[in-house]
């Protein structure tokens, strides 16, 4: 019995055609993503706000605005700005969270990605940083979101947030 | 997730489409050298970006690449004579040189001019590196001949095997630039294969399966960093060039030779991989062509007589499935060629890519997919010449280091990630 071997063409490698495509079970198999994408300095802010007014399927646009008090137990927290002007805590937007996506374009939010990314990280939660400079820019951006982005992507096309975000279902 | 109607832009690479005249500006590779290994030796049929050919060497050692079929009746000339300075079709004689041009039609009379009238499409066909190019585009477009380093080293530093691939050339390609796959589907190779095994980057390798990604524009494409944990306080980077349409370079492992891939669209659901290995800085020893004639690497056994891997969608990729449960190899198939080809192939020849449910570290093949629409809807629209032609975005080099880790990779390996005639990569 241990030399049997595939007889129909479905249940064999040679399935791998066209037509047998037409057999994959076609329902859907992801729900919503909860994206939280994090402007950490004015440009970066200005970058996605025509972004953030785009139809998106669970993503929320935010600006880091301030740090704030936490816990108490030295965890510091920090508070968030949404591009329709409403405000709200770190800690509150990561709750439930699938992914902390931190865009910035130099080194004024090294701080701010400090502080995200450490509670991502406390929260297992996927970080990436998206930055937008020019080849001969400086990497201020690159060093300060290195440390706390599981994935970075550096190009000076702004254009590629949104493509990024879209290909990622945000 | 990517919308149909890219996919089809990026994945359709026939005469007519965006994507193939975005091919249609680069000299690809067309078959090997050692497929036409002397003059009139026979002929070689081709199909490259969905268009039939054959390929012939003449009795002066011209190098043609025509259409396939004679301008009689379409008949193919594959089965034509390469005889005389020119491949005469078997059916009734007609005779054409390696323009295409015919140059006898025996049933009308010569002072007729017949001949004259009829010509085959031809394309250039060039020898460099062990590997025939060609540039299927408007002959007014066609760039100066490529400056990749694996094919412009001497002889006896390197070589090219090449292989059937029953997938879109897409899928193939992003699975080369594809990074976070290699610490599990070719876990096993670093351990025994004699052209990866010793180098210490293998170390760093197996102990950080989670490593970090950077994936950063570039001229002529991309560069994709993968850092993993080194000793305290630094980082050992893995850096991967991919250039334009389709040529990756892997990374380096110690003193072995360096290798990577260049993928061709044969048609929509088929694609060539051609795999080079080479050294920059010494003659490739013997031992180490054998491992590479032998399928190890990324090369890959044949079916013999063929250029079809003997692991093939036809044996189920020849399964093992004793040497998946006793972790000798992670998917159970036999060598990082045909771990890569089986899954590829497994998703169909061209995956629908509306149902991916893609992940931060599928970033680089996001770019990449990215960085290509945008340079088939600027050919498209702009006539605008795509990144990768340029000879100066060829001049790349892939490189792993260690480095502290404040270091920022980006600056300190500006040098070395491109190519210094007579200096080797740098590697860990």
């Amino acid at each position: 019995m241990d030399d049997r071997r595939p007889t129909l063409l479905h249940s064999c490698a040679r399935a791998a055609t066209t037509a047998e495509a037409g057999y994959r079970v076609d329902y859907p198999n992801s729900s919503e993503r909860a994206s939280r994408i994090i402007a950490l300095d004015d440009r970066a802010a200005a970058i996605l706000e025509p972004v953030a007014d785009r139809s998106w399927r669970g993503a929320r646009f935010l600006t880091f605005e301030a740090v704030r008090d936490g816990d108490g137990n030295g965890v510091v927290d920090a508070q968030l700005r949404s591009f329709d002007g409403g405000t709200s805590l770190l800690s509150e937007e990561l709750d439930g969270a699938d992914v902390a996506v931190m865009v910035a374009t130099g080194d004024e939010g090294a701080e701010a990605a400090s502080i995200i990314g450490r509670a991502s990280f406390r929260r297992r939660i996927m970080t990436a940083g998206l930055v937008v400079r020019g080849r001969n820019e400086p990497n201020d951006a690159v060093n300060v979101l290195r440390p706390y982005a599981s994935v970075l992507v550096v190009s000076p096309d702004e254009q590629y947030i949104a493509d990024v975000l879209t290909a990622l279902r945000a | 997730m990517l919308r149909q109607a890219d996919n089809e832009l990026l994945t359709r690479t026939g005469p007519g489409t965006p994507a193939g005249d975005l091919f249609r500006r680069y000299w690809l590779p067309a078959l090997l050298s050692e497929e036409l290994p002397e003059n009139d030796c026979p002929q070689v049929r081709v199909k490259i970006l969905s268009e039939r050919l054959v390929a012939f060497r003449d009795s002066e050692g011209r190098y043609g690449l025509i259409d396939e079929f004679c301008a009689h009746r379409g008949v193919s000339l594959w089965f034509g004579r390469n005889e005389e300075s020119g491949l005469r079709c078997a059916y009734h004689g007609w005779k054409y040189d390696v323009t295409g041009q015919c140059v006898d039609v025996p049933s009308e009379p010569e002072e007729s001019g017949f001949r004259a009238r009829i010509k085959l499409r031809s394309y250039p066909l060039v020898e460099m590196g062990g590997v025939l190019w060609t540039h299927l585009g408007d002959p007014d477009d066609r760039p100066l001949m490529p400056e990749w380093e694996p094919f412009q080293v001497a002889a006896e530093q390197t070589f090219t095997s090449k292989r059937w691939q029953e997938s879109n050339w897409l899928q193939a390609l992003e699975g080369g630039i594809d990074s976070s796959h290699v610490s599990w589907l070719h876990s096993g190779g670093l351990k025994n294969d004699p052209l990866f095994k010793g180098a210490k980057g293998n170390e760093y390798n197996l102990a950080d399966r989670k490593p970090f990604f950077e994936v950063i524009d570039a001229d002529g494409g991309l560069f994709i960093a993968a850092r993993r944990n080194a000793e305290e306080g630094k980082y050992y980077w893995r850096i991967t060039p991919w250039v334009l349409p389709s040529f990756t370079m892997i990374p380096p492992r110690g003193d072995h030779p360096v290798h990577g891939h260049f993928w061709v669209p044969i048609d929509d659901e088929n694609c060539w991989v051609f795999t080079y290995d080479y050294h920059p800085t010494r003659p490739l020893a013997e031992k180490e062509l054998e491992a590479m004639r032998a399928g190890h690497g990324v090369h890959n056994e044949y079916e013999p007589g063929t250029y079809r891997p003997l692991a093939n969608k036809d044996n189920d990729y020849l399964m093992d499935r004793a040497a998946q449960q006793q972790g000798e190899s992670f998917s159970g198939i036999k060598g990082i060629a045909m771990q890569d080809s089986s899954l590829q192939e497994s998703m169909g020849p061209v995956v629908d890519r509306t149902k991916e449910n893609l992940v931060s570290t599928d970033n680089g093949i996001i770019m990449a997919r990215r960085k290509l629409k945008k340079a088939v809807v600027a050919l498209r629209d702009e006539g605008e010449a795509p990144p990768g032609v340029d000879p100066s975005h060829q001049r790349v080099r892939s490189a792993s280091v260690v480095l502290p880790s404040d270091d920022p990779w980006i600056e300190t390996t500006r040098d070395v990630l491109s190519v210094t005639a007579g200096v080797g990569h740098s590697t860990v």
